[in-house]
Order: structure tokens, then C-alpha cells, then sequence
């Protein structure tokens, strides 16, 4: 079964560079250049993960990752944070989102993003996503 | 028999008007004679010290067993002249009392010896002690006073202001505070002196080890009501520390600034670098496959982003020209006006309203008049750039200059799409743009950079869909500073190239 990825990016290079890449090792990748097109392509494609940018005009990647985990349907789709800021500068999750109740997203990625460790990261990530529900299936 | 009457009537008079005057004198009265005895005492000298009666005059004064080593009534026993004599005693209930008055000779005969002493003293303790703590106040006051008479020479000086300027009795105020050779110009002791008011300056100085001293001081006239004024009391506060830290927290927000830049430079070049790597990886990946079409995609791609760097060093070079302000005396409104010619065409081909509120009695301002118009073209082209992403008609963009308290104000505000709270937080700090592929993101940054540099401050006030409210405040005082150390620099440096 093909996995669906959601890259929601105003930068066109970089979602058109995440969609290639994706889409070279067997991913199917639907891209979004706004927030308010990407919550309609999550509905649309039902992605199996979505990558999102943190800037972006109109609402930013935290508006739309506060709305995907206050939407019970829509809150176990793991998330990846791509952005310019980087692990060593101030960026704290926490001074974006307080609400305790809106976990941290599964994973960050510093731009710029090695093509062969995007797709290792988005692989491993779809593999524990799908361990962890075929245990709470059971 | 009348004549006699009359005669005598008055002796009584006198008699009895100089009795009365002995006890009833607000002095302490004792006479003394050669041998020490106090002969007679008024009611005055006795509720002071005590009984007199059979003892001598040092042992009722001072609770001695002997005579003191300077007794004002020895000197005029010798001399037959009336002196002024000063001293401490003790009094009845064995406190210390200070009493001030003359010593006078009296005689029994016309020519004859002195036999006794008139002693007319009167208590100065409270006075005194009064002196004291004003002396205390006028040395410990954390505030440098000191007075001076028509000529400019300090006749007198508290304690802070000695520890600060040195031995300065009898100098000219002048040499000791600037180290002129002649008055200064605007001297507010001068207008004091001329008009009898109290003056207000800011001054720098001078102290003795050749360290500036900012002050503010203030002259007041040393005059009775209607007389000339003879001397003028000159106090001032130091204010040096206080401007220092004026001067600190300008460039602590200078230094944060460049911290910030750094970061956002960092934080721009990795988006540049994410689409070089996507260029290059599409380019390798249509050769691998032998696809032309994505190895033209790929290298579009890369020469995108390489034009893009170009543009970014070019609006980075602009933004990191460190430099002073450029003040000059300007009208605020007529900044206000031009951005508006500038933009007007524009904002009209795009339906957008552009309008400015100048307020009434705006003063004139020492601004960099390019610096400012770099601030608000950024803001107004900002604020179109929002009106044209929005979605609701009527769109309007307003410019606005007003005085609020001590500072002069500029506000851009619109109504076009609004920036949500996370885009807030990092609108100022990184080189963040909301305009996609567009915008370097500098324009925000270079505009904190010369509001900072101004010493004021930038403040956004928007919520999602409301449109953006960005305030530029410049505090009066810290202008007027800038102002005031840019026309020190320019006179030390005409200075030395005329040296």
C-alpha cells in the first residue's frame, strides 16, 4: 500500500525538491502552498504523514498543526516541523504552542534537508507510526 | 519745689524702668566682680543656671573649681572695653548650653576703675544645634551646592562638591567647573543675577581628575525681597551615571540587534541552501534517468536560488551599513507627506486607500531624514503588500504622526490580512518574510535597526484578519541626546583637522 505525504510549503523549490524526492522512492506526495490549502488536501488525500513549514503568509505551520491536534480524526497523523531555525537556536515549541494538551510534533528537521535522510527519516517514522497503532489495535 | 518734684519723679521712673529691664530682658544678665563673685543676676540667668548666690561666676557657668584658662571678663577687667564673647557652659540640669553676648565694664566712679563686669548673654543652643544639621545637610546633600557672588567666585561649597572638584574657595565657577578661562555662554548664574529668577541648564563639566560630569542645575537668587541680588546658589544634581546608562542600554539593544541579525541571516541562507540542494538533487536525478525535462527543472531551480543569494547579500550589505544616524532638524509631518506622493499611484492602481493623519502642534525633531523614509517606505510597502493578500474589500493603508507624552510617534496601520501571534514573535528576530519566494525579510529588520539607532523603539500591534498596527516610538530626550553628542563629535573633530 502507498504511503501519502502532505508537504505544506509557501517555497515552491522546497516543496517541489521534498515531492521528487518522495515520489523517486515510491512515496505518493500531494504539496500545499498555504495553510488553509493544506487542511484541505488533509481531508482531500488523507495523508499517512504531513511535513510542514513553520513560516508561512496568512497562518502560520503552528496554526495549522494546532488545528490538526485538536481534530480527533486528524491528531495521529505524525507531523514533521521543517524550518530554517535550527535545533541550537532558541526554538522551543513551547513559546509557539502553551497548551500542554497539543503534544510536540514527532519530529523536527533543520533545513536544509539531505534528500536520502528525508526519505530514511519519513521511513522510519511511518514504521514506528504503524508499530505503535497495530499495538493499540490489538 | 516743682522743679524738684518733677526731677525726682523720673529718677523713681528710671529706677524702677531699670529694674525692670534687668529682670525682665530676654538675656541671661549676671554681674561680676574682680574676684570672680557674682554680684547680681537677673531671673533669666538663674532659671538657666541655677543659684548663684555666694559662688563664683565658673563654677555657676561651668561647674569649675577654678577660673577658666580665657575669661572674657579678665580681658575686660584689663582692657575697660566692651567685648563680644562666645561660649559653652553648663547649665542648672547639667546639660551643655551655648550662650553668645558682650562683656561690658562697669564702673562705680566716673573715671575710676572697673569694678564689675556686665555680662549679657543669651542662649544659642537651639540656634546652634539648628547650624549644625544645616551644615550637615548643605555637605552630605548627594548634590553638589555652591554659592556665588557677582564675580563669579565661589565663596562657599558643600562637601560633595569639593570631594568632586577640589579646593574651589574664592575661584572663579567657570575654571572650576569647565576649566575656562572666561564665563560660559548661556550662564543660567548670569540670568539669575540679571533678573532675579530661578534658571534651570544641563551642563557638562569637568572634575579634578578630568572625568566629564554631566549636571543639572538650577540657580536661585541669595536676596531679600526688592534688594539686588549679591549672590546666587547654584545646585546641582550629577547625572553622569544616569546618561551613561542612557548611552548602555542604546547599544545593549545595538548588540541584541546584531545577535538577532546573525541568527536571521542564518536562518535566510538555510532557504536558499534548501532549494540549491532540491535543484541539485533534481538535476542528478534527471540524469540518472535520462529525463531532460527535470534536469531542466533541477537547474532552473538552482539558478532561482543562486539569484536569490544575490539578492540577499546585496539587502544584507544595505542593512549592515553601521553608521550614526544622520540627524538633522526636520519636520516629521513633511516625511509623512512624501512617503504619500511616493506611494499614492500605486496603492490608487490596486484599490487601495492611502491617507495620513498628521496631528496638530507635531514639533520638529532631530531625525535621519533618509533613515525614516527607509522606515516607513518598508512599513507602507508592508502594509500594501497585506491589504493585497486580504480578503476583504476597502482596503486602506494610514500613516500617522502624533506627540503621546514625551515622544514623537509614527504609525503605519492597515487593515489588510493581519499577522497571526506566532508570525509576531518572529517578525522582528529572524529574517522572516510572509511574502513566500518574494521577500528577503530584511525590510522588518533594517527598520528596527534605524528606529534603535534613533533610540526609540518599534512595536506591532495585529491580530489574524485585522490588519497590522506598527508603531515607531522616539523618546524626545534620548533624540535630543543623539543630537547633542553628534554635534559634540562634529565640533571635536572640526578641531582636530583645524589643529
Amino acid at each position: 500500500m502507498s504511503v501519502t505525504v502532505l508537504i505544506v510549503d509557501d517555497e515552491p523549490d522546497v516543496a517541489r525538491y521534498l515531492a521528487v524526492a518522495l515520489r523517486a522512492n515510491g512515496y505518493t506526495a500531494v504539496t500545499a502552498d498555504s495553510v488553509e490549502h493544506g487542511l484541505k488536501e488533509v481531508h482531500k488525500a488523507r495523508p499517512d504523514l504531513i511535513c510542514l513549514d513553520i513560516m508561512m503568509p496568512k497562518q502560520s505551520g503552528i496554526a495549522m498543526y494546532t488545528q490538526l491536534k485538536t481534530d480527533k480524526t486528524l491528531r495521529s497523523i505524525p507531523v514533521i516541523f521543517i524550518s530554517g531555525v535550527g535545533h541550537e537556536d532558541p526554538w522551543d515549541f513551547r513559546s509557539f504552542v502553551s497548551d500542554e494538551s497539543i503534544p510536540p510534533p514527532e519530529l523536527f528537521l533543520e533545513k536544509p534537508i539531505d534528500a536520502e535522510l528525508f526519505v530514511d527519516s519519513i521511513e522510519q517514522l511511518i514504521a514506528s507510526t504503524r508499530a505503535h497503532q497495530e499495538r493499540t489495535d490489538k | 519745689m516743682k522743679t524738684d518734684a518733677r526731677s525726682a519723679a523720673p529718677r523713681r521712673l528710671m529706677d524702677i524702668v531699670h529694674a525692670a529691664l534687668f529682670e525682665e530682658i530676654p538675656f541671661n544678665v549676671a554681674v561680676i566682680d574682680r574676684d570672680y563673685n557674682i554680684a547680681a543676676a537677673n531671673s533669666s540667668f538663674t532659671d538657666r543656671f541655677g543659684d548663684w548666690q555666694g559662688k563664683k561666676c565658673y563654677e555657676v557657668y561651668k561647674k569649675l573649681h577654678q577660673p577658666c584658662d580665657e575669661c572674657p571678663s579678665v580681658q575686660v577687667f584689663e582692657t575697660g572695653k566692651t567685648i563680644v564673647a562666645d561660649a559653652v557652659g553648663i547649665d542648672q540640669h547639667g546639660k551643655p548650653t551655648h550662650y553668645v553676648g558682650h562683656v561690658a565694664p562697669l564702673r562705680l566712679t566716673e573715671d575710676g576703675p572697673v569694678d564689675y563686669v556686665l555680662e549679657m548673654t543669651r542662649t544659642v543652643t537651639g540656634t546652634r544645634s539648628w547650624q549644625q544639621e544645616y551644615q550637615i545637610l548643605f555637605d552630605r546633600v548627594p548634590c553638589y551646592i555652591t554659592v556665588i557672588d557677582k564675580d563669579y567666585r565661589i565663596v562657599r561649597a558643600n562637601e560633595a562638591f569639593r570631594h568632586s572638584f577640589g579646593d574651589v574657595l574664592n575661584r572663579y565657577c567657570y575654571e572650576v567647573y569647565k576649566r575656562r578661562k572666561s564665563k560660559c555662554p548661556n550662564c543660567p548664574a548670569a540670568r539669575t543675577f540679571r533678573d532675579s529668577k530661578v534658571h534651570n541648564s544641563n551642563q557638562v563639566g569637568t572634575d579634578r581628575r578630568g572625568h566629564d560630569v554631566h549636571y543639572q542645575v538650577t540657580t536661585s537668587p541669595l536676596a531679600r525681597t526688592g534688594d539686588q541680588v549679591g549672590h546666587v546658589i547654584e545646585i546641582s544634581t550629577d547625572v553622569t551615571a544616569v546618561r551613561k546608562l542612557e548611552r548602555d542600554v542604546v547599544e545593549v539593544e545595538r548588540l541584541a540587534a546584531v545577535g538577532q541579525t546573525v541568527a536571521g541571516l542564518a536562518h535566510s541562507i538555510k532557504n536558499i541552501l534548501m532549494g540549491l540542494e532540491g535543484g541539485k538533487y533534481i538535476v542528478s536525478l534527471g540524469l540518472k534517468k535520462g529525463d531532460e525535462e527535470m534536469v531542466n527543472e533541477g537547474w532552473e531551480m538552482v539558478e532561482r536560488n543562486f539569484a536569490k543569494t544575490t539578492t540577499l547579500v546585496k539587502d544584507f550589505l544595505s542593512f549592515s551599513k553601521g553608521r550614526l544616524p544622520q540627524l538633522q532638524m526636520v519636520n516629521p509631518a513633511t516625511l509623512v507627506n512624501e512617503i504619500v506622493d511616493l506611494y499614492k499611484d500605486i496603492t490608487a492602481r490596486s484599490g487601495i486607500t492611502l491617507r495620513s493623519e498628521i496631528a496638530e502642534h507635531v514639533r520638529r525633531a532631530p531625525l535621519d531624514p533618509d533613515g525614516i523614509h527607509t522606515c516607513l517606505t518598508n512599513l507602507v510597502s508592508n502594509a500594501i503588500d497585506a491589504c493585497q493578500m486580504g480578503e476583504q474589500k476597502g482596503s486602506e493603508v494610514v500613516i500617522r504622526v502624533h506627540e503621546k507624552g514625551e515622544k514623537l510617534v509614527f504609525e503605519v496601520a492597515d487593515n489588510g490580512c493581519g499577522i497571526d501571534y506566532e508570525i509576531k514573535q518572529k517578525v522582528f528576530t529572524t529574517f522572516f518574510t510572509t511574502k513566500g519566494g518574494e521577500g528577503t525579510g530584511l525590510g522588518l529588520l533594517t527598520t528596527r535597526k534605524i528606529v534603535q539607532e534613533h533610540g526609540g523603539k518599534i512595536v506591532l500591534e495585529s491580530e489574524k484578519g485585522q490588519g497590522a498596527h506598527f508603531r515607531m516610538e522616539f523618546p524626545r530626550k534620548r533624540l535630543m541626546t543623539l543630537w547633542r553628542e553628534g554635534h559634540g563629535k562634529q565640533s571635536s573633530q572640526t578641531k582636530q583637522v583645524r589643529s
